[in-house]
């Protein structure tokens, strides 16, 4: 059976975005089972289309940051949410994070399960690795 | 080195090409080597570690300047 790894993400800034992503998709590659749980602002990062910002006031500077990472060949948000999924990565929403930020499941990307923290954690108690990104 | 395919991941960056190696690998039988090229420096740690977890076998590791050469025997 394939080594589950699971990552609960409650920020939605765009180093908070990225992270799991790249952590995701390169699990899958390594041939691991991959859950991503988003709560409370890394909810947002489900959302179909999102384009997240750099930190605070950083976030003005945030197209220079996407201009910078296209130059040296680094996948945009987007691209990465896409590669993580053909890989089978698993996305999960927070049921009572979408009830606070008032989101409908079919806001959310294709795919995204919806669950609370029981059924996340049931999903972790057997998991090999365990990262909390917030 | 005799080599079945190769998979130039020059000019990516981590963590593509493990991703690309984890896809050009779903193409090639058991026995087979793959030649991967790299510039990513990091690919000489992550490359090894992929191995590692994949069961695939690492043959050789090459540098020429920048270039990172490596062959993988599938598992």
């Amino acid at each position: 059976m394939a080594e589950r790894f699971c990552m609960v993400v409650s920020e939605g800034t765009f180093d908070k975005a990225m992270m799991p992503l790249i952590m995701g998709t390169t699990a899958a590659s390594m041939g691991m089972e991959v859950h991503v749980f988003y709560t409370f602002f890394g909810l947002k990062l489900l959302k179909k289309g999102v384009r997240p910002k750099l930190p605070g006031l950083m976030s003005l500077f945030t197209g220079m940051m996407e201009k910078k990472m296209k130059k040296v060949n680094v996948p945009g948000y987007q691209e990465m949410l896409a590669q993580a999924k053909e890989l089978g990565v698993n996305f999960y929403a927070c049921s009572t994070s979408m009830e606070l930020m008032g989101m409908k499941k079919e806001q959310l990307i294709d795919g995204t399960k919806v669950l609370g923290a029981s059924a996340f954690l049931n999903l972790a108690a057997d998991s090999k690795v365990q990262l909390f990104i917030g | 080195m005799d080599k079945d395919a190769t998979l130039d991941a020059r000019g990516l960056m981590c963590p593509m090409p493990i991703v690309q190696l984890a896809k050009k690998v779903k193409e090639l039988k058991s026995g087979q080597v793959l030649e991967l090229l790299a510039d990513d420096i990091g690919a000489k740690e992550d490359v090894p570690a992929w191995c590692n977890r994949t069961g695939h076998q690492l043959l050789a590791m090459e540098e020429e300047g920048r270039l990172i050469r490596i062959y993988i025997k599938m598992k």
